[in-house]
């Protein structure tokens, strides 16, 4: 099956040049404990102001350093024309999106967990009970994110002031992961019955199917020239 | 081109037509006198429109069978009012509304007939203003352009060489 | 064959303005003068025979741009990307149009300027979204990669929208009731009179701006090739069938 067969190569060839450099996951940790820190600072808090604010802290923290990784995602293949390369391969277009996407996501999804246990410790958090609820939020939130995130980030990586376009293009566009993975993340922290946010994690998992579809038909179109 | 702008001068005259018909109509239906305009040098017995409100405690009467009496408090000025006109709900103590009568100079009485709503005028002006401005100088912009280009294009020679960073042409 | 019927009603463009024309004013004039005022919202409803035709006709420009990119990515028509563009800074315009008199509304009504009612936040993400897409336009050196990527953008764009207002009413709704609704109250012949003019109106100015900036783009294009800087591949890919 040269489809599976090309996605398989495509996230090790991401993985593998990854171990070499440690060049993407070293700058999104750097970045996140900055900001993590940052806020720390703003809000001095209390325990109360927290349980609050807390949710939505995470999931800024974990956009923003989400878009540091798929930045990097094509602008490394931009040496040695590798970009070209991939352009001129007769591998399908859309295996080397799903494995392009499934990198990011590898990524993103383990400095997440890399930083929660952060998080748990500097403000304070009572997660024992959520951890498995919050899993699947994190797995369902940053699969939506990278799937969009992959097809900008292609679609930036040949334009003029990339490392802001991709932001400006792409944060409008996950409004609606951002609210639901904030008020699923709520839920789970302040301990509501898993009936009260199962409708967030419902519109997670249809915005990711959703989006996975169109992103794997439109990347056709990018990598074609 | 001259077309371009008697086509616009046109629409220009009726949009100033429409302003100035709907200015006349502020004036005439919707605007309201102050009350101490209205104390000072009272109209001669046209009906006037005048903005208040209901001082508490001085309601009387049956405003359900439409008629009141009830003292009327603009900042400083105040006066008494005899409503009598089509049965209301929304006379109510510390009420503002705007008031429709006359002046009775002779028993010092605003007899007042109809009520309305308090409005913000400059709110319903600013959107309008706004968006039509707004719309009609986009439209004319592009209108514009459209002519200009034509010009250029006619005026414009089959591949000419760009002049270089001196002006000379080659 | 698109291409064609695009062609075909440019030439009429001149009855599309001046139809527009004649609806606008007819709708300016019922609704400042010959419309009452509404029994709960008194004058201020005159807002909304501006503000609606507008909203209205921002989400119509923005499905012209999604129906127009599919059909580009599909057919590579650069007519339609053409088109594409022009609706997409018309809708632009319409949509902060019709934001500004929304805000100018909501003050008097709901005493302040801005709440995050569903509506208002999606029409604020579909600006951004518009802005993002004339910003992409004008930093890809390429026309033609240009129109594709931003055929992308327009695409999710367009299915993401729907996604937005969804998300955000439900959000709204668990932090607190829905206490600005103007469903309940029933719409009367006075208000549809003015309101269908100006819908109707601001529908054939939009087909109006449309076409004249359509043409605005070729034009300048054709200038370019004309002026031998660029040898358009707009220009010669109309020459060939």
């Amino acid at each position: 099956m040269p489809f599976f067969k090309t996605i398989r190569w495509v996230v090790w060839k991401d993985l593998i040049s990854e171990w070499r450099t440690r060049e993407t996951m070293s700058s999104m940790l750097f970045f996140a404990l900055i900001v993590i820190l940052v806020f720390s600072f703003s809000f001095s808090m209390d325990q109360d102001a927290a349980r609050q604010l807390i949710a939505g802290i995470i999931w800024v923290a974990f956009t923003f350093t989400g878009i540091i990784g798929l930045g990097k995602s094509f602008t490394s293949e931009l040496q040695n024309d590798c970009l070209e390369s991939l352009q001129m391969s007769p591998a399908p277009k859309g295996a080397i999106y799903l494995g392009k996407t499934a990198a990011n996501f590898l990524f993103m999804l383990s400095v997440e967990i890399l930083l929660f246990p952060l998080f748990v410790l500097f403000f304070n958090l009572d997660v024992i009970e959520a951890v498995g609820t919050l899993l699947i939020i994190f797995f369902l939130a940053t699969l939506g994110l990278s799937a969009v995130g992959t097809l900008f980030s292609a679609l930036t990586v040949q334009i003029r002031a990339r490392e802001v376009m991709l932001p400006v293009l792409l944060l409008p566009l996950a409004v609606p992961v951002m609210i639901a993975a904030v008020e699923a993340t709520r839920g789970a922290l302040s301990g509501d019955p898993f009936s009260f946010y199962s409708q967030w994690i419902q519109l997670l998992t249809i915005f990711d199917i959703i989006f996975t579809v169109v992103s794997f038909w439109l990347f056709e179109f990018i990598l074609d020239s | 081109m001259t077309g371009l702008y008697t086509r616009w001068a046109l629409i220009l005259g009726v949009t100033l037509l429409l302003a100035i018909l709907t200015f006349q109509h502020y004036q005439q239906h919707l605007a309201t006198l102050p009350m101490g305009t209205l104390l000072s040098s009272p109209p001669s017995s046209q009906p006037v429109r005048i903005q208040g409100m209901v001082k508490s405690g001085t309601l009387q009467g049956e405003v359900e069978q439409g008629q009141a009496t009830f003292e009327f408090v603009d900042g400083p000025a105040s006066l008494v009012v005899e409503y009598e006109g089509p049965p209301l709900e929304n006379i109510r103590e510390l009420k503002t509304l705007v008031l429709i009568g006359r002046w009775d100079s002779q028993n010092q009485v605003f007899k007042a007939q109809e009520t309305a709503l308090i409005n913000n005028f400059g709110f319903v002006a600013a959107a309008y203003l706004v968006s039509v401005l707004g719309l009609g100088w986009m439209v004319f912009a592009m209108s514009q352009r459209v002519m200009v280009l034509f010009k250029e294009i006619k005026e414009s020679k089959l591949y000419e060489p760009e002049a270089d960073s001196l002006g000379y042409k080659e | 064959m698109i291409n064609r019927i695009i062609r075909q009603i440019q030439r009429y463009k001149g009855w599309f303005g001046g139809g527009a024309a004649l609806c606008i004013f007819l709708g300016l004039y019922t609704g400042l003068l010959a419309s009452p005022p509404d029994y709960y919202q008194g004058e201020l409803v005159r807002i909304m025979y501006v503000h609606v035709p507008l909203a209205h006709t921002s989400t119509l420009a923005y499905s012209v741009l999604f129906g127009g990119s599919i059909w580009y990515l599909w057919k590579r028509d650069p007519l339609v990307d053409n088109m594409c563009q022009a609706s997409a800074s018309i809708c632009a315009l319409f949509t902060a149009l019709a934001l500004i008199t929304g805000s100018i509304w909501a003050k008097p009504t709901w005493n302040t300027w801005w709440t995050w009612d569903p509506r208002l936040v999606s029409f604020t993400v579909l600006l951004l979204i518009l802005g993002g897409y004339l910003m992409l336009r004008r930093l890809v050196d390429d026309p033609v990669r240009g129109g594709r990527y931003a055929a992308i953008l327009a695409i999710v764009g367009g299915i993401d929208l729907p996604i937005i207002k969804f998300s955000v009413e439900w959000w709204r709704t668990l932090h607190q009731p829905m206490s600005f609704s103007t469903r309940g109250v029933s719409i009367s012949e006075d208000i549809l009179i003015p309101l269908t003019l100006m819908s109707i109106g601001c529908w054939l100015l939009f087909a109006y701006m449309v076409m004249v900036r359509t043409q605005i783009l070729y034009l300048t294009e054709l200038l370019h090739a004309k002026k031998g800087r660029l040898l358009s591949q707009t220009h010669f890919s109309q020459t060939t069938p």
